[in-house]
C-alpha cells in the first residue's frame, strides 16, 4: 500500500466518529495497541522535539526500506505518532522524502493537528522526513 | 459583583468549541477583552492614527495626548507617585528583561540576588544571564510543603551582599500571595537591596499600592489584564529610575545626538527607545478604566470567593492532585495532575468539552521539576468566571479521567 493510500484509509476511519472526543479516543486505542516500544531506545537521539509531551521514534532499515518504532509518555500524541509511524513504515527513503501528504489538511484533528509550525505533529513528520532524507542520495 | 452581566461584556465568551459553550479558565495565561477595549484600539486607528511625539499636526497630537494619558490612568491605578514613573513595555518579559540589564550593571562581582523556586521564566532567565556576565550569585526562596514562600529561609538568604530582590507577587502556579509588605520590610532592614514584584497575575486581580507595599520596582502585562498584547509597564521609584542607564537606544529616547555620542531624554522617555505601541497603551488604558469601574476591592474579593469555591469543588475530584497554596486568601489558580494522566491529554480532552485549559510547565520549569512532575495542567479563573465555570471543570475532568485512564 502506497503512503497516500495508507493515509486514505486512516482517513475513511477517523471520518467514521463525528465528533472530536471520538476522533482522540480513537487515538487512543490506537496507542494502547502499540506497546513494544524498549525502554533503552527512551534517549535524546530518538526522541521528538517540539511535542508538549516526550515522544520517541526509531527508524530501522530493513531490505532498502524504513520502518518506526514510537512511544511517547501521553496517550493522544502515542496514538497520533503511532498512526504517522504505521503510514511511512514499509517505505523507501525516496517515497517518503517525495511525499506531499498533509496530514494536518487529511486528518482534520482539531488541535492536535493545528497547521502551526511548532505543534507536535509537525515534529514528528520532520523526524521522519530527516531520517530518510539522511538515506537518499 | 455580577458576572452574568460583565460575561456580556466579552464577546469571545459567546463563542462555542467542539459543540459547546466556551468555559475559558486560561487567563492565567491571557485575559479576555471587553468591547471597551476592543472598540477603543479600533476607533483610534479609525479616527485619530498618527505617530506620537513627534507630528505638528492635529492627529498626532490627539494619539500623543492620549497614549501619555495613560500613564496617569495607570499612575493612579497603582498609586504611583508620578506619571514619569510609568515607563511601557512590552510586557513583563521585557520589563525584567531591561531591569536585568540596567540593574545590574554596576554591580560587582560576588554580589547577590535573590529570586524564589517559583519564579516565571521571565523572572528567571534575565537573572541567569545578566548573572553570567557580572558574575553574580542567585539565591533562590524555598517553597514549603503548602506551596507558599519560605519566609524564615528568605530572612536567612538577606545580607549586605544582596543587591536585589525580585518575587514573584501572585504565583501563576500555586495562588501563592507574596507577604510583600514583610519582605520589604525585612530587605530594609537588612541590606541595601532593590525589591523587585513580579506583578503579572497580582495586578490583574487585587489592588496594588506600590507606596504602601514599599517595593521599589513592578513589572505589570498588560494582556493579563483585560488589555491588548504587546505592551506592559514598569513603575520605579523615580529617584532610582533618574540614576539608571537605559538599554535600548533609538529615536525617541535622546535629547541631543552627535555623531559621536548622545545625552538622554528624561524618565519616563529615555527608557522607550523607537515607536512605542501607543494603540496599545490607550487600549490598556480603557482596560484599566473597565476594572476601574468594578472597583479593584470587587474585583479581589470575587478572586478570593471564587478561588474559595473552585477549591472545594476540585479537591472532591478522586485523584486529583492540586498545586494550590494552604494559606486562607491565594490567587483563583489552581495546577493541577492526576497520576498516570498525562496533563496535555487532558487539557486536549476537556478542550472537547469546551473548557480551554492550559497544560505544561506554564514557564515554571524548575519547580515542576522540584515536584518531580514533568507537566501540569492549569486553571485560572478571572473577572468573567463564575462558579458554574468550575462546576463544568470538575464534571469534565471526571469524565476525562475515565477516558484516559
Amino acid at each position: 500500500m502506497s503512503i497516500q493510500e495508507k493515509i486514505d484509509n486512516y482517513k475513511k476511519t477517523l471520518s467514521l466518529f463525528p465528533n472530536p472526543q471520538e476522533k482522540y479516543q480513537y487515538l487512543i486505542e490506537q496507542a494502547k495497541f502499540n506497546d513494544d516500544f524498549p525502554e533503552n531506545l527512551k534517549i535524546d537521539e530518538f526522541k521528538v522535539n517540539g511535542c508538549q509531551s516526550q515522544v520517541w521514534l526509531v527508524p530501522e532499515e530493513q531490505d532498502s526500506k524504513l520502518y518506526f518504532k514510537s512511544d511517547s509518555d501521553a496517550l493522544i500524541a502515542k496514538g497520533l505518532v503511532t498512526l504517522i509511524s504505521s503510514i511511512y513504515s514499509g517505505e523507501t527513503a525516496n517515497d517518503i522524502v517525495n511525499s506531499e501528504a498533509d496530514l494536518m489538511e487529511e486528518f482534520e484533528l482539531g488541535v492536535i493537528l493545528s497547521p502551526a509550525r511548532r505543534n507536535g505533529a509537525f515534529s514528528m513528520l520532520k523526524k521522519i522526513k530527516d531520517f530518510a532524507s539522511g538515506l537518499t542520495d | 459583583m455580577n458576572v452574568s452581566e460583565i460575561k456580556k461584556d466579552f464577546p469571545i465568551l459567546k463563542r462555542e468549541v467542539n459543540g459547546k459553550l466556551l468555559t475559558y479558565l486560561d487567563s492565567g495565561a491571557t485575559s479576555q477583552k471587553p468591547n471597551l477595549v476592543i472598540d477603543a484600539m479600533s476607533d483610534i486607528y479609525k479616527e485619530n492614527n498618527a505617530n506620537v511625539h513627534r507630528g505638528t499636526y492635529v492627529l498626532s497630537a490627539e494619539t500623543t495626548q492620549k497614549y501619555e494619558n495613560v500613564r496617569n490612568i495607570f499612575k493612579d491605578f497603582i498609586n504611583a507617585n508620578s506619571s514619569d514613573e510609568i515607563i511601557f513595555t512590552k510586557g513583563c518579559t521585557e520589563g525584567f528583561n531591561f531591569l536585568a540589564n540596567s540593574l545590574t550593571k554596576n554591580l560587582e562581582s560576588g554580589d547577590e540576588i535573590i529570586l524564589s523556586e517559583i519564579e516565571h521564566h521571565a523572572n528567571l532567565i534575565p537573572w541567569q544571564m545578566a548573572a553570567k556576565k557580572h558574575n553574580l550569585k542567585i539565591n533562590f526562596v524555598k517553597i514549603d510543603k503548602n506551596f507558599n514562600l519560605d519566609m524564615s529561609h528568605f530572612d536567612s538568604l538577606l545580607s549586605e551582599k544582596t543587591k536585589i530582590v525580585s518575587i514573584v507577587g501572585e504565583s501563576n502556579i500555586s495562588g501563592m500571595l507574596t507577604e510583600i509588605k514583610n519582605m520589604s520590610e525585612l530587605i530594609k532592614s537588612k541590606s541595601n537591596a532593590y525589591f523587585i514584584v513580579d506583578g503579572a497575575q497580582l495586578v490583574p486581580h487585587r489592588k496594588v499600592d506600590v507606596q504602601k507595599l514599599g517595593i521599589d520596582f513592578l513589572c505589570v502585562s498588560g494582556h493579563k489584564m483585560l488589555g491588548p498584547t504587546g505592551i506592559g509597564v514598569v513603575w520605579g521609584k523615580k529617584e532610582i529610575l533618574e540614576s539608571m542607564e537605559p538599554v535600548y537606544g533609538g529615536g525617541d529616547m535622546i535629547e541631543e545626538v552627535f555623531y559621536e555620542s548622545a545625552t538622554w531624554a528624561p524618565i519616563p522617555h529615555k527608557f522607550e527607545a523607537g515607536t512605542p505601541p501607543y494603540v496599545e497603551a490607550i487600549g490598556l488604558g480603557f482596560a484599566v478604566e473597565y476594572l476601574n469601574n468594578l472597583t479593584m476591592e470587587a474585583v479581589e474579593e470575587h478572586s478570593n470567593s471564587l478561588r474559595d469555591y473552585a477549591k472545594s469543588k476540585l479537591e472532591n475530584v478522586e485523584g486529583l492532585n492540586i498545586i494550590h497554596s494552604s494559606s486562607d486568601i491565594a490567587g483563583c489558580t489552581f495546577a493541577m495532575s492526576i497520576d498516570g494522566v498525562h496533563s496535555s491529554d487532558m487539557s486536549i480532552m476537556l478542550d472537547t468539552h469546551g473548557v480551554a485549559v492550559r497544560s505544561g510547565h506554564h514557564c515554571v520549569q524548575p519547580f515542576h521539576r522540584k515536584l518531580d512532575l514533568d507537566s501540569t495542567f492549569r486553571a485560572t479563573g478571572y473577572i468573567y468566571n463564575d462558579e458554574r465555570d468550575f462546576d463544568i471543570l470538575a464534571t469534565a475532568i471526571e469524565d476525562c479521567v475515565g477516558l484516559l485512564k
